[in-house]
């Protein structure tokens, strides 16, 4: 089946190490979010309706698509068991909405992973571009160019006032949602992020925890992104993210800098711990895992630790989550046995020598 | 007073909530305040939640029993009222925009830092002539700042670029319809 390849424990592209500041600034990614004439919005379309919309935006897509040189594999979320959008949830590449399959939706996901267009989530069509590292305009770039192509060979609904017609009035204008996944353990350890989340908010951007419930930031994983998508073009949304987002790096850096010199010893034996837990613990829990993770990457960012490729660690944030351990269990885990087979990865993955590529057979 | 949130009660908190620097009061009883403990934590909350920010600022909308309602609007399109459209805090469909326009200035401005009008990009198919225009507008804020910040090589293209849209927009926008 063809949805096989995207369900694999094999890093997306976007989880790759490559890229300025990737140290601190993990992954990019654009949303854009557009919706068709003459068909109703999802929070008021029939299911006749929405199976329509899907038919049609998905042909165009499967067709049109080659013109940007991208195979699309199309997936249709009400025909994919819940255990394997769960999965597709956990590597980004539908939303959690779409997954509860609510109306007729699919996914249209590209080769390398780093565009999937979601068909029937709160719009009818959404655009999502994920990359590897701080690059917004990329990013965005290869969103806009596959947008651009739709419009000619669909009807969207725009307004000459309000410009990209969306089901939530937060997101009219641009549509556009882009957003940075950040690292800051530095900023959380000295809790200068409690000033500074607030301080964003009031600038049309907000900063969050990516993984985990409400505020809780698991593994100190942050998702900075823009809140405003009227009155500001693309280009200047994106701008001034860009700009904010190199401010929080600086000073991410500054307090990492500031730790080191203040309890490089306390910080040290943190990180090591950190990295001694994860390489023998028989039971982890995602909190556990999450929160050593975050030290460990710390330990590499500083060169504490030496000859360990950053990637593995992007990888396993993904595939330490209940979903994937679960498919590659072959079978439903409770909460305990989640947990050794999440203890079990960690050894697997980073004991081991030659670790990168299309593992997974030997999982759980 | 009774309370905001379950109208039953008789109020004793006051809740004051301070979005974007507007801020907002509720009067809550003693258990709607006690669930509510987290509204200080503006960052806490759900970014989707956003029906709950729109019953706040229209407050008088949302609790029915008051007759004398300005009026009632229903998008012909979809059947949702503006109501249905605060509650939910979702469009049910383009129209909906054309019949909740007198409402929708306030809304926009306060979701997006005093913006209600857009000015990013048009579909090719919307008018070329608009598309030009608004190009061109958009080309000469990048120049403005590709020179402020001394990136001549870029802004130099950039003026090449507003030059060869204005020859279009003189001939007539030629390209699509």
């Amino acid at each position: 089946m063809a949805i096989e390849r995207f369900l694999q424990p094999r890093a997306s592209s976007w989880m790759s190490n490559d890229g300025e500041n990737v140290d601190i600034a993990m992954s990019t990614r654009i949303r854009l979010a557009r919706n068709l004439n003459n068909f109703k919005f999802p929070y008021a379309y029939t299911e006749d309706e929405a199976l329509k919309v899907d038919k049609e935006i998905s042909a165009v897509l499967l067709d049109k698509g080659k013109e940007l040189k991208h195979s699309f594999t199309h997936i249709s979320i009400q025909e994919t068991p819940q255990l394997e959008r769960e999965v597709l949830v956990e590597k980004h590449l539908i939303s959690p909405y779409l997954a509860k399959g609510t109306h007729s939706g699919s996914v249209l996901i590209s080769e390398n992973e780093e565009l999937s267009i979601m068909v029937n989530e709160e719009d009818h069509l959404r655009i999502q571009s994920l990359q590897s590292g701080f690059h917004l305009q990329e990013a965005y770039q290869r969103a806009n160019e596959l947008d651009s192509l739709l419009e000619k060979h669909l009807s969207y609904a725009f307004h000459e006032k309000y410009g990209y017609l969306t089901s939530c009035p937060t997101n009219t204008g641009t549509g556009m949602r882009a957003s940075v996944m950040l690292h800051l353990p530095a900023l959380t350890m000295s809790h200068q992020i409690t000033r500074i989340i607030p301080a964003i908010s009031r600038l049309g951007m907000v900063v969050r925890g990516i993984y985990g419930e409400g505020s809780e930031a698991l593994g100190n994983v942050y998702q900075i992104s823009n809140q405003v998508t009227l009155g500001k073009s693309e280009y200047e949304i994106l701008q001034d993210l860009e700009n904010m987002t190199d401010q929080i790096i600086q000073q991410e850096r500054r307090a990492r800098e500031a730790i080191l010199s203040n309890s490089p010893v306390v910080l040290e034996d943190r990180i090591y711990r950190s990295l001694g837990t994860l390489t023998n613990a028989r039971l982890l829990t995602t909190e556990e895992a999450a929160t050593c993770l975050s030290d460990v990457r710390l330990g590499i960012d500083l060169k504490m630790i030496e000859g360990m490729d950053m990637s593995i660690l992007n990888e396993l944030m993904v595939f330490m989550q209940p979903a994937f351990l679960q498919r590659y269990s072959d079978k439903p885990l409770q909460p305990k046995e989640r947990d050794y087979a999440r203890a079990k990865l960690f050894r697997d993955r980073l004991n081991n020598e030659d670790v990168t590529n299309n593992r997974g057979e030997d999982f759980a | 007073m009774i309370c905001d949130q379950c109208g039953d009660r008789p109020a004793s908190v006051i809740v004051k909530q301070n979005i974007n620097g507007q801020m907002t009061e509720r009067q809550l009883c003693h258990v709607c305040a006690a669930g509510n403990h987290n509204f200080n934590i503006v960052f806490e909350q759900d970014p989707l939640a956003i029906h709950q920010l729109l019953s706040n600022w229209f407050p008088n909308q949302q609790t029915s029993p008051n007759p004398i309602k300005k009026e009632v609007a229903v998008c012909p399109s979809c059947g949702f009222t503006f109501n249905k459209f605060l509650k939910l805090g979702k469009f049910g469909c383009a129209e909906c925009y054309e019949v909740f326009e007198s409402q929708l200035d306030e809304i926009f401005k306060r979701l997006h830092n005093g913006n209600s009008e857009h000015t990013g990009k048009i579909p090719a198919s919307y008018g070329s002539t608009l598309k030009i225009k608004k190009e061109i507008e958009e080309l000469r804020k990048q120049m403005k700042s590709s020179i402020e910040q001394e990136n001549f090589e870029q802004a130099a293209k950039l003026r090449d670029q507003v030059k060869a849209l204005n020859v279009q927009l003189e001939g007539g926008a030629s390209d699509g319809n």
